[in-house]
């Protein structure tokens, strides 16, 4: 009797221990994959619900429930919610990071949310290709509201995927350039903003002489890098430069690429960007440029969030901006921008339905007015009523969207995941000086080749 | 206890559930890794049968050979780094530490307990040099020795050497605690003995104390080898692979081509080759250790 207990007791221990381990895992590669069949297995019951019935719709974003992007999609949720109560929103955030690949492993399970932040280019013609994201463009004309996304953005987004069409809404529409501390620059004796390649180089070694650290570079996260050298190209080759590299007329290996990544590196060399540049983070070097310790840095204007904040210890009028300059003898011009939708929203093909439809006609009608009012930011939609007053730095970037002529995509805008990825690995080492700019170029063109 | 342990259906209800969580958990992922790595693309979206061509691709490839010697560097270092310092450890807890005992284990023994993400910020920012000097350039520069500071994390050599300093500190109280275990099972006798017939410390060391250690040093090996050969959280909390490769093992080599390039065929590949290289370095250490005792 007493061994018949003790038994009872062992294997009750043991089954018990046994669950208890299911529970807590380690960080294994299998566990994501489980957690990822699970969370989309509710969201696939709610959508085989008739409309007229519960709606629940699942928004996967980047960005925190409640900052950018998320906020006002959230807000404007809110407020369509009040008007139809049968509709609900489930959020779900994650890393940028780990974006594409959760995307990746959704896509291969069939169960992509409803609506998702997303990268344009590779990532979005992939899953254009296997049919799983609504086409936006007859979305939107379905709905009747075809204008509403800006034409500009329209146009960005379709090169993007190499006119493919319109399968994804904006979520900014950038501009890219140097933000600069005035007071910084008073102090050098820098007069005016540099307009050409060797004013920039002269002012930075003005910024020397005086002690001060000229540009703050986000080498950590290490796409900043890789900017500089495409502000370079866009100049020195042409707006189409890296078009044409993919379009196979231009080689990443043509000396022309190489002069650029050693100008840049040159750069690095004369300590225009201090010490360690790739041990810094973008946030950093933002937070450098605002509170004096560099005098320059180079972003895209979403970073007018951060200067619009009250924390922007420059003031409301501290920072400011100058496109990349020209290079003696390229072709670029100072009305040519780098510009980008930053990442895009898109819409799985398998759950869109007139309810989703009904909501997107809500919000994204209202966005474009929301986002400039809460935020002075721009995202790509038509705005009906502009704000009377916008904040300085909100009318910077109002006036250089007027002002653009022609426009670049990023540097890795091109590329597919794997020379994307090694174009930004190996930017360290050519900012550090560890390879030189024959051997960087020829690692991303080998890539291109496919080797 | 005996009747009940000793009983076969006792044995059965212990062992079966953990063997049916073991297969399905470990034994079936890893036939199905090896299913994969014959395929090319990715599940769902483009996946095409092709053979072992996989496998000739990646001993070609130039980027596998470079993470997989990257790892066979940190496996040498990190390993018996933390062997060595393990060890040292518990000999300074067996011979030298007098007072405080357990409060000095506790401490040697915190940094295993940390998160991996914990230590990282914690030696990125002791290596800091922008935007203010982390403690370990601050020192330098009080000492002095300004030539000395450097970008530790910018630079690939010195990322590399800061990964290893970072992973045998996190581990050194747990081979210390494990080590200092059988130290103290070497009966006291055995030692006097020795230290009466004119053994010096050295020898001691050498011909009493690792002799009796073989066993548990074995087994402190396969624990080390088996870690720094998966290598992952540490580097990519620290660097993320940076900068460059500097510090991108086999590990990050197999998430970044499955996870990021969307090859899971060839991802599948790399994985099957860390699972042939981390069952050859277990047979492997169990080979010496047999020969060393043969000849002991």
């Amino acid at each position: 009797m007493k061994s018949k207990l003790l038994m009872g007791a062992l294997s009750l221990a043991l089954c018990t221990s046994l669950l208890g381990g299911c529970g807590s895992g380690k960080g294994t590669a299998s566990e994501p994959t489980q957690k990822a069949a699970e969370a989309p297995k509710e969201t696939a019951k709610e959508a085989e619900k008739p409309a007229g019935e519960k709606k629940t719709i699942k928004f996967l974003s980047i960005w925190p429930e409640d900052k950018d992007n998320s906020k006002l999609i959230l807000e404007l949720t809110e407020e369509y919610k009040k008007e139809n109560p049968n509709f609900d929103m489930e959020f779900e955030y994650i890393a940028p990071d780990d974006l594409v690949s959760k995307i990746k492993v959704l896509l291969a399970s069939d169960d992509l949310p409803d609506v998702f932040a997303y990268e344009s280019g590779e990532p979005l013609a992939e899953l254009i290709d296997a049919g799983a994201v609504v086409d936006m463009e007859a979305a939107l004309q379905d709905l009747g509201i075809a204008d509403c996304v800006d034409e500009g953005a329209k146009s960005l987004l379709k090169t993007l995927v190499d006119g493919r069409g319109l399968y994804d809404l904006p979520l900014g529409l950038n501009i890219e350039g140097m933000w600069y501390n005035k007071a910084l620059f008073e102090k050098a004796g820098i007069a005016e903003a540099p307009k050409t390649w060797d004013e920039l180089e002269a002012a930075c070694d003005k910024l020397m002489a005086a002690g001060i650290q000229p540009i703050a570079g986000g080498g950590k996260d290490k796409w900043p890098l890789t900017r500089l050298l495409n502000a370079y190209i866009m100049r020195s080759i042409g707006v189409d430069a890296m078009l044409e590299v993919k379009q196979g007329k231009r080689k990443m290996t043509d000396p022309e690429f190489v002069k650029a990544a050693e100008v840049i590196q040159n750069m690095v060399k004369k300590g225009y960007f201090g010490q360690g540049v790739t041990t810094v983070d973008q946030g950093t070097a933002v937070s450098m440029v605002l509170n004096g310790q560099a005098a320059m840095h180079y972003n895209g204007s979403w970073v007018t969030e951060n200067l619009n904040s009250a924390d922007n210890a420059a003031g409301p009028e501290g920072i400011g901006y100058f496109n990349i300059p020209t290079v003696a003898g390229g072709p670029g011009k100072l009305d040519e921008y780098s510009m980008n939708c930053g990442n895009i929203l898109t819409f799985s093909s398998k759950k869109y339905d007139a309810a989703t439809a009904d909501w997107v006609k809500y919000v994204f009608t209202r966005m474009g007015d929301k986002a400039i009012t809460d935020y002075g930011a721009f995202k790509g939609f038509k705005i009906n009523n502009m704000p009377s007053s916008l904040t300085y730095y909100t009318n910077i970037v109002a006036d250089n969207l007027k002002a653009a002529k022609g426009s670049s995509l990023w540097f890795e805008g091109r590329f597919d995941a794997k020379t994307s990825k090694i174009a930004q690995d190996y930017v360290q080492t050519l900012f550090n000086g560890e390879i030189t700019p024959e051997e960087y170029m020829t690692a991303i063109q080998d890539s291109l080749d496919g080797k | 206890m005996e009747k009940v342990l000793g009983d076969k259906k006792a044995i059965a209800l212990f062992i079966v559930p953990p063997l049916l969580l073991f297969i399905g958990v470990v034994f079936i992922p890893i036939i199905w890794s090896i299913v994969y790595s014959l395929y090319s693309g990715m599940p769902g979206v483009k996946f095409d049968f092709v053979g072992l061509s996989n496998y000739t691709k990646m001993m070609q490839d130039k980027t596998f050979w470079q993470a997989f010697w990257m790892n066979m560097r940190y496996v040498g270092i990190v390993t018996s780094g933390q062997i060595l310092f393990g060890l040292l450890m518990a000999m300074i807890f067996q011979f030298a530490i007098k007072k405080y005992k357990v409060f000095v284990r506790t401490i040697v023994f915190f940094p295993v307990v940390l998160p991996s993400v914990a230590v990282a910020q914690l030696f990125s920012k002791m290596f800091e040099i922008t935007p203010s000097y982390g403690l370990i350039n601050a020192l330098l520069e009080v000492m002095g020795l300004t030539e000395l500071i450097q970008p530790w994390l910018g630079q690939g050599g010195t990322a590399f050497g800061v990964l290893c300093i970072m992973d045998i500190w996190t581990a050194i109280g747990f081979y210390a605690v494990i080590i200092y275990g059988a130290l103290v099972d070497i009966p006291g006798e055995v030692i006097e003995a020795a230290q009466i017939d004119g053994a010096n410390s050295f020898q001691l060391f050498r011909r009493i104390l690792i002799p009796l250690l073989k066993p548990i040093l074995t087994t402190c090996f396969i624990f080390s080898l088996s870690g720094t050969l998966k290598m992952f959280e540490s580097a990519t909390a620290l660097t993320k692979g940076g900068p460059g490769v500097a510090t991108r093992s086999l590990s990050m080599f197999m998430y970044n081509t499955s996870f990021t390039y969307s090859e899971y065929g060839y991802g599948s590949t790399v994985a099957v080759f860390i699972l042939i290289e981390c069952l050859v370095a277990t047979c492997l250490v169990g080979l010496i250790s047999k020969k060393l005792k043969g000849d002991v």
